[in-house]
């Protein structure tokens, strides 16, 4: 297995006023025979990330090295991807057998009984009987698209797996049955992968080190737990405030944020805000700290501190959201 | 210095205004399709097989009139300055001259535009004000499978039409209200009467297909959630189809039926050959027939020009209706 | 259904097989007319010049004295294949140009496609009549201006096909797998767009037949000697009033086999064309089930009273008798999964179900009144004020041409009669309520200049124009950002507060509900399977389904060294309801019992309600651990 490194990666679409930066400088390694999982919000740039690994999306900027060697600019790499959706990534003309078939490189396994083998492995590999090769899509659930999109990503001999996203199209009965697939092919086949997903409590499951990404930027990265018990960056404490967890709450512990910062505007990704890009809804910036002029000045990085967290104010422990909030909760409506 | 500065500040100003950039693009699109129409309109005569004045002229016609003619047209020139003569004659209104008549090509499309105009606009707004009301209706009455009988006879009705071209409309228009009731006059542009039957048998089969069009779309758009939410306002129907429904059925009816409005125009060529209508339609086929390139060339223009223009209004309405497609950027 | 099944299913519609046999006809005649009246339409009559029609000749002669209707059915031969010789060129030239964009990427690519596009949008007529004098007047003449005129409508389609198709995560994965631009269109893309590209192409040829018509009849098409149906029209016409017939028996003629290709590319426009699933006809329906049981639990105080409540479409019955009360403040919870019907039971309690939908109950109180039998005249403003909505996708739950401030004015129009200043203000004032900054501003702009939580906080703001008194949310945060979600939720929980409003709120998500409501209601198959309060959810679950529900997704809490719980199988079909408990094929309790007896939903005495005939029980211990895995997967694997 193998290391996948992201340094400075950099992706602009479209130019002149149309211009956007979707990945703005991003340095991320997916550590060899590791679960990588990529959070943010829709918009992050976390896809535009997994589709530049792949070769989809060309790169502005950056290099992308594999076991420190670039990958090639075109034609096959040694990285696959599993989609969010799994009615739009199987070919509905295609049987399952010859849309795994296709990814098996050239050359890797010798003659037509070689592949049906390789197919049939591969089948029982996600736990689908083999004679299932010659089913087409449509007569699959989504949960069992998802596992034919899982064996195909494995056709390829892949040395990292991309998964974009690989449960939230699902029903939540079967987003259980993907997740501990994906477990367990971690564990037997010892994969390195950058899970992408915007739901933290699912990240936590699989994944050792965890990556938090904000309008194309890494705000945060460290190993799982350390990320998770001690949340460096205020938009990483915020995900963490919004994600699943047991019991019922108050209305005013549903959301804690000053109310300037409840309120702001998310951030359009055409026109990013100047120095720290969270600056605008951060609850320990410039809206609720007025002498932190230097958050609207400067963009953080995250060099030498704490899981690496992209924030100019992370080590000062006493400056944390979780201090009463100004704001206080929020206000009579009907009034 | 100062004053490019705040130019640029001017000019930028501007570029932030939606309608003006709307504008601006719109400009630089039909520029681009006129050029490509004019040079179209210019390489037409250039890519006939053969000389086309000896073509036009015929076999018999003298060597020494031939180069003649070929001198008077300019065509023993390069390629390059024949483009740009054209070119420069077009900018100043010059046509150039009919092979056949002798007279100025100007003088033809003059004569013969505004029977032409007429035509298309009567047929093209008869065609909208039909086509609305009653899809809209069609649709109201056929939603979630209700009436079947009237969506099948709707339906069926409206494929005949569109399927029906104009010119067979028309003769069939011809046979039964001028052979057959005598009601019409056969053909000829003389009074309010003679329009009825080339405007009808014009606007037929255009208003049924955009009929069909608003209907289907409108269907789609009562199914939107945003029709739920003006139900769950319990707005009364009527406020339902006609504030929220119809806007959005007719921007989508425009981007699908616009080119259908465009192609109107072309379609006058048909109709005013069975009426024997003395427009634009009637000179195009004879032009062509006797190789009278000049004239071909220009109606063929005006044509074009005209299809551009309907395009170019169908654009605007749209821009007008859906405040997002300003946005847009196409 | 393979798409052999389904081209045979267009045959099998009255239109398709009327169509099909019309076509056949056609060309059945195109082949065979010249060999059997070749002769005698070309045999001249001088004595019988321009007759009209007799029973001699039934569609009179022309100039010459030939029988003019033999030469119409001889004249089928010329017209069809100059037809589809033109629409075989137009097509070819069509596809070259579609596919080129994808084949040249994506710089070349975006040079043809304006190139079409500017092309497309000039009828093709007048490029027909363009091309006409280029390649001269004559059948060899007009085959390519027709072909070509076609050309850039069909380039233009294939380019949108294949661009949507190219889009798809398919056609990624194969270009990941390193699969060529080439052999990506030969494998992915064409198989996919090529049954609309057919139906397309059988079109085109009818309109080709007719434009060959037009060109004809104009004298710029076949030339005599030679003749078809235009140039028969066109003769035709110009004795209209002598002989009718002569331009008659031509124009129907090109009608009939116009049509003819027109309705076979209509009907299989239908039968390849996206489907809406129909459920599939089933003899026996809900009527035999176990009666739902009544919640008669302080009905005074209650909002909302649902008895036995049933929504169906056709045959299909997906919400087969729910039963709740709402008491006033009260937040209760729908969760289930897709297909459970906890989303259509929100949209009957509001009365929102269209036709063909059907609503029946056995109760269906709001605010005291019976919805189900007041007259719908009273109702628009009792619901209209009373009653507010707030949907799952706020970008696409507001009128797009209509600015926000007047969509939520509309009410107060409507319903308070108000006139539109003090409209707009209270509009205005309901979004600083949901606090939109800038409300006045905002309130002048359109849907598409929110971000998505600021709509959803707009739609609230609409529900608030009236004085509410149950808010039904439809599963209000799913399509909103994680962190969005949180300031929706606590801005719903705020206005319940503020006024003791109820909520009814629908989530696939049973960890948001178990967070802002007082009571879960647990559906499963249109039913619902337990009731119970939202704090006895981690402790109290009774039913599996709801216990399975819990341990499927991770939470913050979940043990990252045990697999999570699997519900095998996949979800009921709403169209076809087993006999008995709708969960015991995915049950790990179920016995022969379950599969076939339903189990009604029943007080279980400590305030909640429950359909299970092993309400409690707990599965065996080895179906908790790894297990489960391996058995899940196979059951889903049916």
């Amino acid at each position: 297995m193998s290391e996948l490194a992201f340094e400075d990666v950099t992706v602009r679409f479209g130019n002149g006023r149309r211009a956007m930066t979707a990945v703005d400088g991003v340095s991320l390694t997916v550590p060899s025979g590791a679960v990588v999982g990529l959070v943010g919000e829709s918009g992050s740039g976390k896809s535009t990330l997994a589709r530049a690994a792949v070769g989809l999306t060309p790169v502005s900027g950056g290099r992308i090295l594999l076991d420190g060697r670039p990958l090639r600019p075109r034609g096959r790499r040694p990285l696959q991807m599993v989609f969010q959706d799994p009615y739009s990534s199987l070919d509905p003309r295609m049987t399952i057998g010859s849309s795994i078939a296709e990814a098996i490189p050239r050359g890797a396994v010798p003659g037509a009984a070689g592949r049906r083998d390789e197919v049939a492995r591969l089948l029982e590999l996600v736990d689908l009987p083999a004679d299932r090769a010659g089913c087409y899509p449509a007569e699959l659930s989504g949960g069992q698209r998802q596992r034919v999109a899982l064996a195909r990503a494995l056709a390829g001999r892949p040395d990292v797996v991309i998964a974009d996203e690989i449960t939230s199209a699902l029903d939540v009965s079967i987003q259980g049955t993907v997740l501990n697939l994906v477990r367990d092919l971690h564990r037997s086949l010892r994969l390195s992968m950058l899970f992408i997903t915007h739901d933290l409590a699912v990240v936590r499951y699989v994944s050792d080190y965890i990556a938090v990404m904000y309008l194309g930027r890494i705000v945060e990265y460290g190993p799982a737990e350390s990320v998770l018990q001690d949340p460096q960056h205020p938009y990483t404490r915020e995900l963490l405030a919004a994600a699943r967890r047991p019991g019922r709450s108050a209305p005013a512990d549903l959301d804690t944020a000053p109310a300037q910062v409840a309120d702001a505007e998310p951030a359009d990704p055409h026109h990013p805000p100047s120095g720290c890009r969270f600056h605008p809804r951060c609850p320990a910036g410039p809206l609720v700290h007025a002498d932190r002029a230097v958050c609207r000045d400067a963009a953080p990085t995250g060099d030498g501190r704490r899981n690496r967290a992209a924030c100019h104010f992370a080590d000062r422990a006493a400056d944390r959201a979780d201090t009463p909030p100004p704001g206080g909760p929020p206000g009579d409506p009907r009034s | 210095m100062s004053s490019t500065t705040a130019s640029t500040a001017v000019f930028a100003h501007l570029l932030g205004n939606p309608w003006l950039r709307f504008a601006a693009r719109r400009l630089g699109q039909l520029l681009v399709s006129v050029w490509v129409l004019v040079t179209g309109a210019f390489l037409m005569i250039h890519l006939i097989p053969g000389d086309p004045v000896r073509a036009a002229l015929g076999n018999t016609a003298p060597v020494e009139l031939v180069e003649a003619r070929r001198e008077a047209l300019g065509l023993n020139n390069p390629l390059w300055q024949q483009y740009a003569d054209y070119l420069r004659h077009l900018f100043s209104g010059d046509f150039g001259t009919s092979m056949l008549s002798g007279m100025p090509v100007s003088q033809v499309i003059g004569d013969r535009l505004p029977a032409t105009a007429e035509l298309a606009v009567l047929a093209f707004a008869l065609a909208v004000v039909v086509s609305i009301p009653l899809g809209l209706a069609m649709a109201v009455l056929t939603r979630g499978g209700r009436r079947r009988p009237v969506e099948l006879a709707f339906t069926s009705g409206s494929v005949l039409l569109a399927v029906v071209p104009e010119f067979l409309v028309a003769v069939g228009l011809v046979y039964v209200f001028s052979v057959e009731l005598g009601w019409a006059p056969v053909a000829m542009r003389q009074g309010a009467s003679s329009y009825v039957l080339p405007v009808l048998a014009l606007s037929l089969g255009p208003a049924s297909v955009l009929a069909r069009i608003v209907r289907v779309e409108t269907l789609a758009v009562l199914q939107a959630e945003y029709i739920r939410t003006a139900r769950a306002k319990r707005l009364p129907d009527r406020r339902v189809y006609l504030r929220h429904a119809l806007p959005n059925a007719l921007t989508a009816t425009i981007t699908v039926g616009g080119l259908l409005l465009g192609g109107m125009v072309a379609g006058t060529v048909l109709a005013e050959n069975v009426f024997a209508w003395p427009g634009l339609g009637s000179t195009i086929v004879s032009s062509i027939l006797a190789k009278d390139y000049p004239v071909v060339q220009a109606v063929v223009l005006v044509y074009g020009l005209g299809v551009l223009l309907v395009n170019l209004v169908v654009d605007v309405a749209l821009a007008l209706l859906d405040p997002r497609s300003t946005i847009r950027e196409s | 259904m393979t798409s052999r099944a389904r081209w045979a299913g267009v045959l099998r519609t009255p239109v398709g097989a009327a169509a099909a046999v019309l076509l056949g006809a056609v060309l059945l005649l195109a082949v065979l007319a010249p060999l059997l009246w070749g002769g005698r339409a070309d045999e001249v009559d001088t004595a019988r010049i321009l007759q009209p029609a007799s029973a001699q000749h039934w569609a009179g002669t022309d100039n010459l004295g030939r029988d003019i209707f033999f030469r119409v059915l001889v004249a089928t031969r010329t017209s069809v294949q100059l037809a589809l010789l033109a629409t075989a060129l137009g097509v070819a030239v069509g596809l070259l140009l579609g596919t080129a964009p994808l084949l040249l990427g994506p710089r070349l690519g975006r040079l043809v496609t304006a190139a079409v596009n500017i092309a497309v949008a000039f009828p093709g007529l007048l490029l027909a009549l363009s091309f006409a004098v280029i390649f001269g007047a004559g059948a060899s003449g007009a085959v390519p201006a027709i072909g070509l005129a076609i050309a850039p409508g069909f380039a233009r389609l294939t380019q949108t096909l294949s661009a949507t198709v190219a889009g798809r995560d398919f056609v990624a994965a194969a270009r990941i797998a390193g699969v060529g631009r080439f052999r990506v269109l030969l494998r992915h893309v064409l198989p996919n767009i090529a049954e609309p590209l057919l139906v397309n192409a059988t079109m085109a040829a009818g309109g080709s037949l007719l434009a060959f018509a037009g060109l004809s009849f104009l004298g710029l098409g076949v030339q005599a000697p030679g003749y078809d149906w235009g140039r028969l029209l066109g003769e035709g016409l110009n004795g209209i009033y002598l002989n009718p017939a002569a331009a008659l028996v031509p124009g129907v003629a090109v009608v009939l086999a116009g049509l003819a290709f027109n309705l076979v590319g209509e009907a299989a426009a239908k039968a390849v064309g996206p489907r809406t699933p129909t459920g599939t006809v089933r003899g026996d329906s809900f009527e035999d089930g176990p009666p739902a049981p009544v919640d008669r639990t302080g009905q005074s105080e209650a909002v909302l009273v649902v008895e036995d409540l049933k929504v169906s479409f056709g045959t299909v019955t997906p919400v087969r008798g729910v039963g709740f009360t709402l008491r006033r403040g009260e937040a209760v919870g729908i969760v289930g999964e897709s297909g459970s019907g906890k989303s259509l039971t929100a949209l009957a309690v509001a009365q929102l179900i269209e036709q063909p939908g059907r609503v029946a109950a056995r109760r269906l109180d709001f605010l005291g009144d019976d919805l189900l039998r007041t007259p719908p005249r009273a109702r628009p403003r009792l619901l209209g004020t009373s009653l507010a909505m707030v949907f799952q996708d706020p970008t696409t739950s507001f009128n797009p041409v209509q600015r926000i401030g007047r969509q939520l004015a509309e009410v107060a129009e409507q319903h308070l009669g108000d006139r539109r200043g003090p409209a707009l203000a209270r509009a205005v004032d309901r979004l600083r309520a949901v606090r939109i900054p800038g409300a006045a501003r905002r309130a002048r702009q359109f849907p598409h200049e929110f971000s998505g939580g600021m709509r959803q906080r707009a739609m609230i703001g609409m529900g608030l124009m009236g004085e509410p008194k149950l808010i039904i949310a439809d599963e209000p945060t799913t399509a909103l950002d994680v962190t969005v979600q949180r300031q929706v939720l606590a801005l719903l929980a705020a206005v319940r507060a503020a006024d003791d409003v109820a909520m009814l709120l629908i989530s696939h998500d049973i960890g948001v509900v178990e967070q802002v409501c007082d009571r879960v209601l647990v559906m499963y198959a249109g039913r619902i399977v337990e009731d119970l309060p939202a704090a006895q959810l981690r402790d109290g679950a009774r039913h599996p389904y709801t216990r399975a529900l819990l341990g499927a997704v991770p939470d913050l809490a979940t043990d990252r060294d045990q697999p999570l719980v699997v519900i095998p199988g996949r979800p009921a079909d709403p169209a076809a309801p087993p006999p008995g408990c709708a969960f015991a094929p995915r049950c790990p309790l179920a016995d022969d019992h379950c599969v076939r007896a339903d189990p009604a939903l029943l007080d279980d005495g400590l305030g909640g309600r429950v359909a299970c005939w092993h309400a409690g029980e707990l599965p065996e211990p080895v179906r908790a651990g790894a297990a489960v895995l391996s058995a899940a997967t196979e059951g889903e694997g049916r």
